[in-house]
């Protein structure tokens, strides 16, 4: 009886739903961590090409995607 | 889509906007969109509002938009699933806000020209207006107002709906205000 349950619970954890939710939430989490670490970086006067090489990106996508206009 | 607006929507659409200026929001979120609804007056989903208890709850509602937009926007189910990979949102985002400050996962602008555009809608919001137009064409009716607002947001899963749901707030009890009985029972009586 228990085993069945445990069975069933541990068939719910492999709902698919559950997984790609947290993937989606995962992305959404980073999007704003990095945010928050790019902007930390360059307000300690952070080079474009030191925080590119750090988040392993060109410098190019990472000006692309925060820098000022 | 926009000619097909009411008045009431336009001034949601309107309100959202100056809801995300005033929350220095990168763009305009389907949370502006409920902010601005429950500004709401002498509308019809104001009518909504009203007749489902939601404005002696606004401030627990607001507390619960909050709460999300200083999650990186992550629903409670969201919050829930990253539980089941080990991740605990809310001890990431405390130790990130002893660091850079309160509400630092929350969205903030992007540094931009002063003359830059006006924010645009986040994908979100985009699909909220979306669906409100897929709303009325499917009742057949041709104007749309913001009860339809208020019902497209109930009915796209995230943040936004759940704190909607967890004050009342769902699809069906909105139609249920808006049409009576409800599509169900609409269509079991026509069966």
């Amino acid at each position: 009886m228990t085993e069945a349950t445990d069975l069933a619970e541990r068939a719910g954890d492999r709902d698919p739903r559950i997984g790609l939710r947290a993937v989606a939430a995962l992305r959404r989490l980073l999007e704003q961590l990095e945010a928050v670490q790019v902007r930390s970086a360059r307000n300690q006067g952070w080079s474009w090409q030191e925080i590119a090489a750090e988040l392993g990106v060109s410098r190019q996508a990472v000006h692309k995607k925060y820098g000022r206009q | 889509m926009f000619e097909r607006f009411t008045r009431s929507a336009e001034d949601v659409v309107k309100g959202a906007l100056d809801h995300a200026d005033r929350a220095g929001s990168r763009r305009v979120e389907s949370a502006h969109l409920l902010r601005a609804l429950l500004d709401g007056e002498g509308s019809r989903g104001a009518f909504v509002l009203v007749a489902l208890g939601v404005p002696e709850r606004r401030a627990s509602l607001e507390r619960a938009l909050d709460l999300s937009r200083r999650r990186a926007g992550l629903s409670g189910a969201d919050s829930r699933a990253l539980a089941e990979l080990g991740i605990d949102v809310e001890a990431v985002v405390s130790r990130v806000e002893d660091v850079h400050g309160e509400g630092a996962l929350a969205d903030r602008p992007r540094p931009r020209s002063l003359f830059g555009p006006r924010r645009p809608f986040g994908k979100e919001a985009k699909d909220v207006l979306t669906r409100s137009l897929r709303i009325v064409t499917a009742r057949g009716e041709r104007r749309i107002g913001d009860e339809h607002l208020l019902l497209a947001l109930t009915t796209h899963p995230g943040a936004v709906a759940e704190a909607l749901a967890d004050h009342g707030v769902t699809h069906a009890s909105v139609e249920r205000i808006l049409y009576g009985e409800g599509e169900d029972r609409g269509q079991a009586k026509a069966g």
